[in-house]
């Protein structure tokens, strides 16, 4: 026998006294954090990783309260949402808020997957964001997302080739057609024209400047074949059919777009906020030589900007919903996005900021972007807009190749985007 | 006695007839978001939807192109290392058991390491080529070439379960056949004319038919390698069903997709099975 089994054997009560002995101050030290309230925001990874002073900052203010993780997805913010939605369907999902991109909204508020964030955020906070970031936090009416950072098309221009940017196509063409007879620039304009999402958002700044819509906010109508829709589509046509646009074009997303306004290949590029800092980088042959203006349009009252702002959603299996909110309030508060703006770019939402004067030192555009905010519009809110953005993709891809005409892509896209909302159920 | 089929008969309707039937009612139905996940009849608009759906046939277009030319690869492929690993030589064992090591490693591993090998700028092969003086090659974001690094992947994971097959067709042949045509001075090649193809047919037309199937309803080597991009140049149909139900929650329209596909496959598995009989026939009378 060891010491051990002999101890067992022939002293089962003081063992039994020593144990508990042992336990019971293990239970109480630990008793406070059973308190402590857990939750887990999911976020795609560059934001999980810009954010973790500030969950730091959380957490120390809450020491002993609540504890904030915030999740580092996928990089990819396609894999983001499959993920959050395949714990979803699940009915048992370990996040209690998602940082949501603006098109995914009405799909999830339309599942019943969000809490609606009204009694923690009202009137007069929606009142401290600016006019931009106003958009696409609701759905039917409630409001079920909290923006982080906003962002919107920009169409950048070089401050050394023109005097001033244009605000109508026909400016547009025609500084492009001098510039490049006067061998300034091989190119006069670049933008997104590969078939992915991109091309959805440069389509709805154009579509809208010439006074058309895509989808109609009101009855849920597509007016992509009807005549504005479809001179917006032979416009983008028309550019690269006459050569102020490579034929390239075609297939650019937004870094080959920013590559070739970079290295002072073209006069005019439509971008997202992001692109300034790239262009003021030592590497950049446009550097200092850069402006910031809104896309153009027919009328000056109907330039349009793509809102494409990222925001944090509470979810409704939340067990920490107040918990959840202060997290979300502390992250988007004007300190947070202050910090987020300085170490990382990221533009503000809140109406204050835009004139700080110590943000503006940093980034000389600032009150150019809060002045696009005012002409953000967000794209078609409606739970299948996945599906609709899609099939525009398609078609304007077709136009922009040549392989339709622009009044048969359209009317196509009208057609099929019809068909697939009554196949999934809408009934208008 | 019947009775006996019974346990095989219920365990074919609980997991083979009773979903895809849950299926067929599911794509005359509309249930999506719009429809609060609760089915509703919608009169056959899914149906009209897929006919007319872009995305559908050009991922059918994809799935077929995929299927024909990896498993047509994958089986003369196949052919080649059966035979090699059928004759006697030294380290005949272990070369048995390194040519299985792709068809038991999981898809999603050896996807994401082909997704790494052909990773820009820092995969392997752009590493090679850049060595080489040759400028990058966007191998996975070229919508006319990307589809072929997902034959390749394929073709490297799955000729060795072919091969498997084959090899066991040939250990079936009895060797006093080749004595006998060898007797009477017939060369390597009638013997493998003769003899070899014609009694293998049996086991070629298998693997055939159960790659056509498995190749046909690729998922998880297109979803972890591509995603089905660039453009949805290699997604597969049953990454479009698995798209529509996870990322659009349209889950009647999915169900359609699904259905659409098992009709293709079951298309498809008839053509090449008449085809195969014919040859059969064909050879049988010479």
């Amino acid at each position: 026998m060891t010491p051990l089994q002999r101890v067992v054997a022939l002293r089962p009560r003081l063992l039994a006294a020593l144990l508990a002995l042992l336990i019971i101050p293990i239970g109480l030290a630990s008793a406070p954090f059973r308190q402590v309230e857990r939750i887990n925001i999911l976020m795609p990874a560059p934001f999980a990783d810009a954010t973790r002073p500030l969950v730091e900052q959380f957490n120390r203010l809450h020491k002993g309260n609540i504890h904030l993780d915030v999740i580092r997805g996928p990089f990819e913010t396609e894999a983001i949402s499959d993920l959050a939605i395949s714990s979803l369907l699940l009915g048992d999902t370990p996040f209690d808020a998602l940082l949501m991109d603006v098109t995914w909204l009405p799909k999830y508020a339309a599942a019943g997957w969000l809490q609606s964030l009204d009694p923690w955020f009202d009137a007069s906070d929606v009142e401290t964001l600016a006019t931009g970031a106003r958009e696409g936090n609701t759905y039917q009416g409630t409001l079920y997302r909290w923006p982080f950072v906003a962002s919107m098309g920009l169409l950048y221009w070089r401050t050394d080739l023109m005097d001033r940017p244009p605000e109508t196509p026909e400016q547009l063409e025609a500084i492009s057609v001098k510039l490049q007879a006067d061998q300034k620039v091989p190119w006069g304009y670049v933008w997104q024209g590969r078939q992915y999402e991109g091309l959805s958002c440069v389509f709805l700044e154009i579509i809208d400047g010439f006074g058309g819509y895509w989808m109609d906010p009101e009855n849920g109508a597509f007016g992509l074949d009807k005549r504005n829709g479809v001179e917006a589509a032979s416009w983008l046509r028309h550019l690269i059919s006459s050569g102020i646009s490579p034929q390239a074009v075609t297939n650019y997303a937004e870094p080959d777009a920013l590559q070739s306004f970079k290295v002072g290949d073209s006069a005019l590029m439509r971008n997202w906020p992001y692109a300034w800092a790239e262009l003021q980088k030592a590497d950049s042959e446009v550097k200092g030589k850069v402006g910031i203006s809104t896309m153009v349009a027919k009328e000056a009252s109907s330039s349009t900007a793509t809102l494409g702002s990222w925001g944090l959603a509470l979810l409704e299996s939340s067990a920490h919903q107040d918990a959840t909110a202060e997290a979300i309030r502390f992250l988007t508060s004007e300190e947070a996005q202050k910090t987020l703006f300085l170490s990382h770019g990221y533009t503000p939402v809140l109406v204050s900021l835009f004139h700080d004067q110590e943000l503006i030192k940093v980034n000389p555009t600032l009150p150019k972007l809060a002045e696009a905010l005012e002409h953000t519009k967000a794209r078609p809110e409606t739970p299948l807009y996945a599906q609709l953005s899609d099939v525009l993709q398609r078609e304007l891809s077709g136009v922009l190749t040549g392989e339709v005409s622009a009044e048969q892509g359209m009317k196509n896209a009208t057609k099929t985007s019809t068909v697939i909302m009554r196949s999934a159920g809408d009934r208008r | 006695m019947l009775l006996l089929l019974v346990p095989a008969a219920v365990l074919l309707a609980v997991v083979f007839v009773a979903p895809m039937l849950h299926y067929v009612w599911l794509s005359a139905h509309a249930n999506s978001v719009l429809t609060g996940l609760v089915p509703i009849p919608n009169q056959g608009a899914n149906w009209i939807r897929l006919v007319s759906d872009q995305r559908f046939w050009q991922d059918a277009g994809q799935t077929l192109r995929f299927t024909v030319v990896s498993v047509s690869l994958e089986v003369l492929l196949a052919l080649a290392i059966a035979l090699l690993l059928d004759q006697r030589w030294r380290g005949r064992g272990v070369a048995r058991a390194l040519t299985l090591i792709p068809w038991a490693l999981p898809t999603t591993v050896m996807a994401l390491g082909w997704r790494w090998i052909f990773n820009t700028p820092y995969g392997p092969l752009n590493q090679t080529a850049s060595l080489l003086g040759v400028a990058p090659l966007n191998i996975l974001s070229n919508p006319a070439i990307t589809w072929m690094a997902t034959v390749l992947a394929d073709v490297w994971k799955t000729t060795p379960f072919a091969a498997l097959i084959l090899l066991a067709g040939l250990q079936t042949i009895p060797t006093d056949l080749y004595e006998a045509l060898r007797l009477e001075g017939a060369s390597q090649r009638t013997c493998f004319l003769r003899i070899t193809l014609p009694l293998l047919k049996p086991y070629i037309a298998l693997a055939l038919l159960f790659r056509l199937a498995q190749a046909f309803g690729v998922f998880d080597l297109v979803q972890v390698m591509t995603g089905g991009g660039p453009a949805s140049s290699t997604e597969s149909l049953a990454l479009y069903a698995y798209i529509n139900a996870m990322r659009f929650l349209d889950f009647g329209y999915s169900a359609t997709v699904m259905i659409g596909s098992f009709i293709l496959l079951l298309l498809l598995c008839l053509i090449s099975w008449s085809f195969l009989i014919r040859l059969q026939r064909r050879t049988g009378r010479v």
